[in-house]
Parts: C-alpha cells; sequence; structure tokens
C-alpha cells in the first residue's frame, strides 16, 4: 500500500504520569501572577527566574548525558515537560531554544570543551541563547545570506547583519550562520560556518525592533569586526548549513507549532459557560478544536519517536507545522466567533488580555521558523511534484 | 505479536492485490447499478478476512482493531463495492456476543434499538448501506439499561431504498417488532450502540479515499501539460497539493487513533476516539474534495473520470454514522461537561487514572 508518509503511532507510557503531575503541580503554582499577556507569550516569554527555577527541578536539558549537566531521561520524559509548559503558557523563552536546538546541536556538532562550558550552563537555565538565521535581504532564501566570518589569527573576524533574531538583547550567546567560503552566488550552500557569539563580544550592537504588539521582543544585531575564537567554530568549517537544516527537523514538529494559542481555551470556555453561550454553536467549535488537537498531537508524538529512532523524519515534520500553524492560527477567530469580544484590552480581564495579545501575534505563526510557503514546497517536493 | 504482524501484513499484502486486480470503473459502475459484486465478495471470503477480528476460539483470525486497520483503509483507497469492513464488524461483535457468524456479507446498523419484554426489536434507521441487497442486519438493542447484539433478518423489517450520493444500494429499516434470528450479550458495546464502531469504520474507510485522491492528483500534477510544463511545476498546484498532502496524513493518523481506542476495550475510549476521527475526517473530507476537483479541472467532473467515485464516497461517509459536526458538538459537549480545567488533561489522554 502505498502512503507518502510514515506516522507510526507512538503512546506514551503510563509512567509518566507521575512527571506531568509534578509539573503540573508546579505550574499552578507559579503561575498564580501571570497575565494574560504573560501567558500568550508562552515560549517566547523571557524570564530567568522561572528558567533558574526549571532548571533546578531537573526540567532543562533532561536527555543529555550527566556529565554535562544532564539528566539522562528519556525523549518522552522530555515531551510531557514540554506539553505541560506549553498548555499553561509557560514563559520558558529563557531556555527553550537552548533546550530544543542550541544544547542538542552542540551535543551532536560541538567539542568537548564546548560541551562541558555551555552544557550545564544551559541545564541550569543560567545560559539563554538565541538563533542568529535571518539577515536582511536572506529570509525564506536562508543560504543567500552575505554575513561573513573571515579567518584572523587565532579565530575569525564577523562582518554583517542579522534579523528578526529573538531576545538577542536578552541572551548570552547566539549560534549564528556566517559565511566562511566563497560567495553566495557560486557557493551557495556550501562555505556555511555555525559559530558560538558570546553577546558581550565587542563590535556588536543589538538594536531593538518594536513589533506591532507595542513589544520589541526580535532585534537587528550588527557585527562590526567581532572577534571569535577558533574554538568557538560550531562542527566543521563548511558544513553549517546542513547542520543548521537537521536543526529545523526537531523545530518543525514540536508542540510548540501547534500549542501556542491553547491557553486562549480554557478560559473562553468559562467565559462562554459563564454567559450562557456553551450552546449547539460553541460545542461544535470546541469539539473540532479538540478533534484537530488530539490528532496533531498524536501526529506530533509519532515523530518524536521517529527523531528517537534515528529517523530524519523532514517530511512529515512539514506537514505538521503546516497544519500546526493554520490550527493555531485560527483560535483567535475561534473565541471571537463565539464570544463577541469588543476590541479592546482589559489587563484586568484575563481572557480580553490573551485574546488581544494572540490576535496581534498569531500573523508570525506561519513564518518563523519557515513559512507556510516553504514549508508546502517541501512537502510537494517529498511528494514528487518538484 | 510480531506473528499477528505477519498475518495483518499478509492480509493486507493479499487484499490490496486483489483489489488493485479486480475493481476496476465498471465494477464500480456495475455495483452502483445494483449488481452485487458476487466474484469479488466471493474471493474475498476464500482469502477469510471477514473474520479477521473474530477471536481464534471461534474461528476467525483473532486480529486487533488496529492490525485490521490497513484493510479497512485499502477498502476506502480503492472505493471496494462490497461490505467488507461492515461485514468484519458484524461478524466481530457477533462472536463477541457469543452468536453464530452467517457466511454471507452482513450489514451494520449505527442506531440503538429497543427490545421489549417479549423478546422483539423495534427502532429506525435513517440509513443502512447495502441493505437492499443483504440477507441480514446487526445492531445493538437496549433493555433495561443492557445492550444486547443482534442479528436481525432484513426480509422482516420494512426497507424503504434510498438514494445516496454513492449510489451503492442503501435503505432506511422501519423496525416494528422484529424477533431476532440470534441474541447475545454486548459487553464491550457502550451506550451509543455500534455508532462509534461504524463511523471507525467510515473514518478509516475515508483516510484510504484520500490517500488515493492524493495519489491520482500528484499523477496528474506530473503528467498533464499546461502552458508548456507539467501543472505540478505551478507552485499554486503544488501548494494546493501540499494542502491536501497534510489533510491526508491527518485523516490517516486520526483513523488509527480511533481504532487504537477501540482496541482498548473500554467503550468510552471507543466513543472519543470515534468523535476525534469523524470530526477531523470530515473537514478533510470537503477540503481534499475541493482541493482534488479543483487540480483535476474540467475533466475531474466528467463521469468518465475515475475521481468522483472516491469524491461522492467522501461525501456519503462524512454524513454516515453521524456526521463530522455531529460528532464534534458531542466532544464539545463533553468539554464543557468536565469543565475548563479539565480540557487540557482530557486532550493529552494521559491520566485516564
Ligand atoms: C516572531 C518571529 C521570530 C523570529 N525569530 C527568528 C530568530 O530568532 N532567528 C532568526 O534567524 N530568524 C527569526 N525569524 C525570521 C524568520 O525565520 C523569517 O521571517 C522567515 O524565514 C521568512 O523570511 P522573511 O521574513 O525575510 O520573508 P521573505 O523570505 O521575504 O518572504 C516574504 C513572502 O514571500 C514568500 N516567499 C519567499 N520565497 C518564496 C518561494 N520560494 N516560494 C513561494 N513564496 C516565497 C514567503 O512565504 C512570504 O510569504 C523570526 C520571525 C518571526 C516572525
Amino acid at each position: 500500500m502505498t502512503t507518502p508518509f510514515n506516522f507510526q503511532p507512538l503512546e506514551l507510557p503510563a509512567e509518566l504520569l507521575t512527571l506531568r503531575r509534578e509539573v503540573r503541580a508546579f505550574l499552578a503554582d507559579a503561575s498564580s501572577e501571570w497575565t494574560g499577556r504573560d501567558v500568550g507569550h508562552s515560549w517566547t516569554g523571557f524570564n530567568r527566574e522561572f528558567s533558574l527555577e526549571v532548571g533546578r527541578r531537573g526540567w532543562i536539558g533532561m536527555t543529555w548525558p550527566k556529565r554535562y549537566g544532564g539528566h539522562e531521561r528519556s525523549g518522552l520524559e522530555r515531551y510531557v515537560v514540554v506539553e505541560e509548559m506549553l498548555a499553561v503558557g509557560a514563559p520558558v523563552g529563557a531556555h527553550w531554544f537552548g533546550d530544543r536546538q542550541s544544547g542538542p546541536l552542540l551535543l551532536r556538532m560541538g567539542t568537548e570543551a564546548q560541551r562541558e562550558r555551555f552544557l550545564p550552563l544551559i541545564a541550569q537555565g543560567k545560559a539563554a541563547f538565541c538563533i542568529g538565521l535571518s539577515e536582511p535581504d536572506s529570509g525564506s532564501d536562508l543560504a543567500s545570506l552575505r554575513s561573513r566570518a573571515t579567518r584572523v589569527d587565532g579565530g575569525w573576524r564577523l562582518n554583517g547583519r542579522k534579523v528578526w533574531t529573538t531576545n538577542a538583547h536578552l541572551c548570552d550567546v547566539m549560534i549564528g550562520l556566517f559565511r566562511t567560503g566563497g560567495p553566495a552566488e557560486t557557493e551557495k550552500h556550501k562555505g556555511l560556518s555555525q559559530f558560538l557569539i558570546d553577546m558581550r563580544a565587542s563590535g556588536i550592537d543589538v538594536r531593538p525592533i518594536r513589533d506591532l504588539t507595542g513589544e520589541a521582543h526580535f532585534n537587528e544585531v550588527t557585527f562590526d569586526d567581532v572577534f571569535v575564537p577558533d574554538d568557538m567554530l560550531v562542527g566543521r568549517e563548511g558544513e553549517g548549513w546542513a547542520q543548521a537544516s537537521a536543526e529545523l527537523a526537531f523545530e518543525r514538529s514540536q508542540p510548540d507549532r501547534y500549542m501556542s494559542c491553547f491557553p486562549l481555551l480554557p478560559p473562553a470556555m468559562d467565559k462562554l459557560q459563564e454567559l450562557r453561550l456553551d450552546d449547539r454553536l460553541a460545542e461544535r467549535r470546541l469539539g473540532e478544536s479538540i478533534a484537530e488537537m488530539v490528532v496533531m498531537r498524536e501526529m506530533s508524538l509519532s515523530i518524536l519517536g521517529q527523531l528517537e529512532a534515528g529517523r530524519s523524519p523532514g517530511q512529515e515534520a512539514a506537514l505538521v507545522k503546516d497544519l500546526g500553524n493554520t490550527y493555531e492560527q485560527r483560535m483567535p477567530e475561534l473565541v471571537r466567533e463565539l464570544i463577541d469580544a469588543p476590541a479592546r484590552i482589559n489587563p484586568d480581564d484575563r481572557l480580553s488580555d490573551l485574546l488581544g495579545f494572540l490576535t496581534q501575534t498569531v500573523p508570525t505563526f506561519s513564518l518563523r521558523g519557515g513559512t507556510r510557503e516553504i514549508l508546502r514546497g517541501i512537502i510537494a517536493k517529498g511528494l514528487g511534484l518538484r | 505479536m510480531s506473528e499477528d504482524m505477519n498475518i495483518s501484513d499478509i492480509l493486507t499484502e493479499q487484499i490490496d492485490r486483489l483489489f488493485s486486480n479486480e475493481i476496476t470503473a465498471k465494477v464500480w459502475a456495475a455495483a452502483e447499478d445494483g449488481n452485487f459484486a458476487t466474484a469479488l465478495w466471493q474471493e474475498i471470503t476464500a482469502m477469510g478476512v471477514t473474520s479477521a477480528l473474530v477471536c481464534e476460539s471461534a474461528g476467525g483470525a483473532g486480529l486487533s482493531w488496529v492490525d485490521v486497520e490497513p484493510v479497512l483503509r485499502l477498502c476506502g483507497r480503492h472505493a471496494a463495492p462490497v461490505p467488507l469492513g461492515e461485514t468484519m464488524l458484524a461478524a466481530w461483535n457477533l462472536a463477541n456476543a457469543g452468536l453464530e457468524i452467517p457466511e454471507v456479507p452482513l450489514a451494520i446498523s449505527p442506531s440503538v434499538w429497543q427490545l421489549d419484554v417479549k423478546g422483539r426489536v423495534s427502532g429506525i434507521d435513517p440509513l443502512i448501506a447495502w441493505a437492499p441487497q443483504l440477507e441480514y442486519v446487526v445492531g445493538v438493542a437496549r433493555s433495561a439499561g443492557k445492550q444486547h447484539i443482534c442479528l436481525l433478518r432484513i426480509a422482516d423489517i420494512q426497507a424503504i431504498a434510498l438514494q445516496t450520493y454513492e449510489r451503492i444500494p442503501a435503505a432506511k429499516l422501519n423496525i416494528e417488532h422484529v424477533v431476532p434470528v440470534q441474541i447475545g450479550d454486548a459487553p464491550h458495546i457502550g451506550k451509543l450502540g455500534l455508532k462509534p464502531h461504524l463511523a471507525t469504520l467510515r473514518s478509516v474507510q475515508m483516510a484510504g479515499a484520500l490517500d488515493r485522491i492524493l495519489a491520482l492528483c500528484v499523477e496528474y500534477g506530473n503528467t498533464r501539460v499546461q502552458f508548456g510544463k507539467p501543472i505540478g511545476k505551478f507552485q499554486a498546484i503544488q501548494h494546493m497539493i501540499a494542502e491536501l498532502a497534510g489533510h491526508t496524513a491527518a485523516a490517516q493518523v486520526a483513523g488509527l487513533y480511533a481504532c487504537r481506542q477501540i482496541a482498548t476495550g473500554i467503550p468510552a475510549d471507543a466513543e472519543f476516539g470515534a468523535a476525534i476521527a469523524k470530526t477531523r475526517l470530515g473537514s478533510a473530507a470537503t477540503r481534499a474534495t475541493a482541493i482534488a476537483h479543483q487540480v483535476f479541472g474540467a475533466i475531474g467532473v466528467t463521469d468518465e473520470h475515475q475521481l468522483h467515485y472516491f469524491t461522492r464516497r467522501l461525501w456519503q461517509w462524512r454524513a454516515e454514522a453521524g456526521s463530522e459536526h455531529e460528532w464534534a458538538q458531542y466532544l464539545g459537549r463533553q468539554a464543557f461537561d468536565a469543565g475548563s480545567a479539565m480540557l487540557w488533561d482530557r486532550l493529552a489522554r494521559h491520566a485516564a487514572a
């Protein structure tokens, strides 16, 4: 039977319930002060204190070896922690990128010294990482990037500009992709390399970019002869493209690709019941949302299983992100449809605060981590259409 | 376990080969004209697949719903014009109730009938596929809060023939005081009777039909030339088909999910799984049929083209055994009743205790 994708189911073992309950109890406590807007930020919310606490509980770098400050727990255990955090919109941004992307990259590609230095800090919630890929002229066409690393005595000099770098102004380290070989015109995917960059190095200028919500969570980062020592090259020189692409498979299938708006649903249900609007329409719309979410979670779990088994389900991950983004982008609309919420943000009313923030934020969901069009291109290619 | 996997794989492969060889547009057209595909049915029964779900002690293969899911999906992938899934489901229920399984194709009722003190069954079934051509229907009757599996003779029932989108023979059944041919206990069946099971079957069939539609679209995209190149080279077409692929993948996962829930043996699980799958499959079918007809242009809506055999079945199955809207409402009501604090817990399905 020909089916073009693989989604073998993965069942979470019952033993993980204990962990789930622990995380839930912790979050019930920690969340008492969060506003609607805080909750709306979810995995982009940056809160060092919170990350330190999560680190103390052993919930960052969970799967990493103990000698690097990890906890040698399973990917499934990590998954449970991740989805519990997202279900309540916890502010995990200060450790998220390190835990999800940079740490695993260093484990696979980093030198022993890099691992020993950075992994324990990430796991404790002490080192915040940002991702330096996009540039003003290189978004979807990322491999056309021009920022350059030039060899000098004992290391490299970085020059150029990165943009849209989430939380760069708050982070300690950037993993940046720079051109080390020939120009983009001749060596597009070749000649790119990744570097660990100390965000306090001289020559780095971080300029906040205010977005439509009135906040400035991403930035433009300018590099003016920034020195990076030799031992901060990640992996092999010229292999940066393959390394960065592998990172993306992890990024694209995780619960943060369909749960960003989930925290809207419970308060919306409360409001509907309070206003006695939990009628047939509301039941149907809520039910649709539940069905879609359960199926997406099954797909995401399946991909986790495949990654754990050492496969690289790039096509499946692209499918999940595309479906997931569409799903989470619909959520504020769903609430508007059912509740007739006015376009007013009332910080004392959790639902209005959360809805206001998310309505303004959801357009980014099908941009970040690869646009919908790029993902559909990947899917079409996998189907043999390109 | 690995032995089961083997039987299931072999069965799937055999059925796929049989369907690929035997099911043509001519066979579909004949079935829709009211000619039962007797030759095809004989080959199917010869393979023993109709009793695949029946436990070994009752003479079946003892496979689980998860094991037979690929075969049920094939019924959709080939738009098999025979009640194979229905018969498997009926046989499984008869065997579970300790009843004998007639060696003929069987219809399945998603309604719950009433059983009176004299042991007679009454009820209404708005639409039963295949009923006009079959001898028996299997369903659930309730008396004093207890469910029973019943085998009824269709000749004993007033059957009013209906027209449907898929044009397979179907009827409305008015059951009035009919004495069952056989009756037995139904321990694994909840208050919704066989509706969740039929909804699951239809969901898995829909996943198969979507899979076929996706394959047809990819093939057409690579062969139909306009403006000097295959239309699949146009990004607009690529993106439509990519979206179709997303729905197809979700459909497959949803159908299998529902089978896994039935396999736990807990009626509430079977109901939840069916509700999730039927709801998700309904929206997938709606979007997928629109995309497929767009990709195929005018040729896709012609009678000569095979596409409509799949799109019409998707529209049919979408409505049977509870539409996506009805099941969504069921899910939504349950969620409201449990309260917002339980929503995540119910979605995560990991706190059953
Ligand atoms: C909230 C947010 C956070 C982000 N955080 C980071 C970060 O931390 N680090 C980082 O490096 N980047 C980050 N990004 C950048 C993000 O990865 C890019 O926005 C994204 O890759 C798209 O690039 P672009 O914005 O330049 O759009 P463009 O590439 O200019 O695209 C514009 C439009 O053209 C379409 N398009 C482009 N090429 C094609 C094509 N071949 N076929 C069809 N359509 C095409 C796109 O889909 C899009 O609709 C973030 C973005 C957002 C919104």
